[in-house]
């Protein structure tokens, strides 16, 4: 099977599997996904910027039920996401191998699995408790 | 002549499922709101209509009478009730009229609101992979504000307690029936760490305000109450809001903390000066944080006083005493006006509900809502 991403743009890379953020020239504020300016300081001289992928997770919950559309998944079951403070950035997404977290836990970026489409296997980022 | 403006008229309708056209809804409380004063629609100089639903406000003038009146549309979000009152307020004095009517609407359809992505300027990725989720963003919320300030989660359950408790007594609330503190805590969990009675629900509802300057208002009404303050304030650098891919580091703040500080600001009072208050509290968590950004009670000490009892009506401060969002709902449009509505009948003494004892003479309301958006007022009986 094919393996695609939900949005390429999220990614400098994908293996090994880093986020795509930006940074700004003048006061330093990281975003992501990337941006054209910076909402910080107002500024427009922004690069490109590959982010961490080791953090702590900062805030969490589960999604005790299934999202309405535009959602989609294979068969729905509880999952967590979470903020992760990565340093310069704390990125929401989802965090993947359990349904109980503590905030602190050390986790590392991973690529999860997020839904078939036809013959490809479509996977979004995700942190997992760092092994 | 006196910028001094005055709510002098007020009313709403029930809140909860309508089947009529939303139109007619806010009629309802456009009507009562001048009969509250005895203000007849020819008589209005100025309106200001907000719904986030599809009807137009301005086209109210088609029930009303056509008057000719300039009737300004606001939209938004869950700040729409106080955006309506800022304009309505704006306009009495820019336009150097006298008489204002202000109406705040919506008749939502069952079930949590559906947010699409693209109108909020994030990829479709993060609808697609169940981010876009509203109650997950409050839970995320409150779990982090829980864990930094030490707060206990069953404080969460006497938030929701707090507000049924109110609702039993209030003949305009929706949910009325008493939910105990256990039974919040042990309902099914939504998102960690709120339950499903932790919530409200998008209803239907309306409301409406009259607003006179301060020549006008003592011919018009026994117990005018004074708009002291309105402030609107959008998110600055460190807000947490709704469908964020990511925060900023560092120290957290919000746009409720810039919002109440100017209202306190412009009233001329400090927050211990409230004696009873309305706070966004579109989830029990909600209000625990609103306690804190307005600074009616320290950041850590809400259980503290949930606990003994500070915001009940008998208690310190007073807080949501109609239910609030989470027994009345959340008709968009009407919630802000709701809050300056019960605020403005408990300060004349005559609340619907359970009346604040020893007649209160200054009153807070605060909402907040999406993208990152809060107003405030400071509401004062004569004398204050
Ligand atoms: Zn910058």
């Amino acid at each position: 099977m094919a393996v695609d991403v939900v949005d390429a743009t999220l990614f400098a890379s994908v293996d090994p599997v880093a986020l795509r953020g930006s940074v700004c020239a003048a006061c330093g504020a990281h975003v992501f996904p990337a941006l054209e300016s910076c909402p910080m300081c107002a500024g427009v001289d922004v690069a490109d910027v590959a982010l961490p992928t080791q953090g702590t997770v900062w805030s969490w919950t589960t999604q005790h039920f299934e999202p309405k559309a535009p959602f989609r998944t294979d068969g729905f079951a509880p999952f967590s996401i979470g903020y992760v403070d990565l340093g310069p950035v704390i990125v929401e997404g989802w965090l993947v191998g359990k349904t109980d977290w503590s905030i602190g836990e050390h986790v590392s970026l991973v690529l999860a699995k997020a839904w078939t489409d036809g013959d490809t296997v479509v996977h979004t980022f995700g942190f997992e408790v760092t092994a | 002549m006196s910028n001094e403006i005055y709510i002098v008229g007020a009313a709403r309708t029930a809140f909860g499922r309508y089947d009529g056209e939303d139109n007619e809804l806010a009629e309802q409380a456009i009507r009562g709101a001048l009969a509250d004063c005895g203000v007849a629609w020819t008589d209005v100089d100025f309106a200001v209509g907000g719904t986030n639903g599809e009807t137009k406000p301005d086209n109210l003038v088609s029930r009303l009478g056509l008057t000719g009146l300039p009737f300004v549309t606001v939209k938004n979000g869950c700040a729409t009730g106080g955006v309506a009152l800022m304009t309505a307020r704006n306009g009495l004095i820019a336009e150097g009229s006298d008489i204002a009517c202000v109406v705040g609407y919506d008749n939502h359809a069952r079930g949590a609101f559906n947010a699409s992505p693209a109108r909020y300027g994030i990829g479709e990725w993060y609808g697609a992979t169940g981010m876009m989720v509203t109650t997950s963003y409050f839970a995320l919320k409150i779990q982090r504000y829980l864990h930094e300030y030490g707060i206990d989660p069953i404080t969460l359950g006497y938030a929701s307690e707090k507000a049924f408790d109110y609702a039993t007594a209030h003949p305009y609330a929706w949910r009325r029936k008493p939910v105990s503190v256990a039974e919040a805590m042990d309902a099914d969990m939504i998102n960690d760490p709120l339950t499903r009675f932790m919530f409200c629900s998008p209803d239907a509802g309306a409301v409406s305000l009259v607003l006179a300057r301060g020549s006008r208002a003592f011919d018009l009404c026994e117990t005018p109450i004074r708009l002291a303050a309105v402030e609107l304030r959008g998110r600055r650098p460190g807000s947490f809001e709704v469908f964020s891919p990511w925060l900023s580091p560092g120290d957290r703040t919000s746009p409720s903390v810039d919002a109440s500080a100017a209202a306190f600001a412009a009233a001329g009072i400090a927050p211990a000066d409230v004696q009873v208050a309305q706070l966004q509290d579109t989830e029990s968590g909600a209000e625990i944080i609103h306690l804190g950004e307005t600074g009616l009670v320290a950041h850590g000490e809400q259980q503290a006083g949930y606990v003994n009892g500070d915001f009940r009506i008998d208690g310190r401060i007073p807080v949501n005493t109609d239910g609030g969002l989470l027994a009345n709902g959340e008709p968009v449009g009407a919630s802000g006006l709701r809050q300056v509505h019960e605020i403005v009948r408990q300060l004349q003494g005559r609340a619907e509900g359970k009346q604040v004892p020893g007649r209160p003479r200054i009153g807070l309301t605060h909402v907040y809502g999406a993208p990152g958006i809060s107003a405030c007022t400071v509401l004062m009986a004569e004398g204050a």
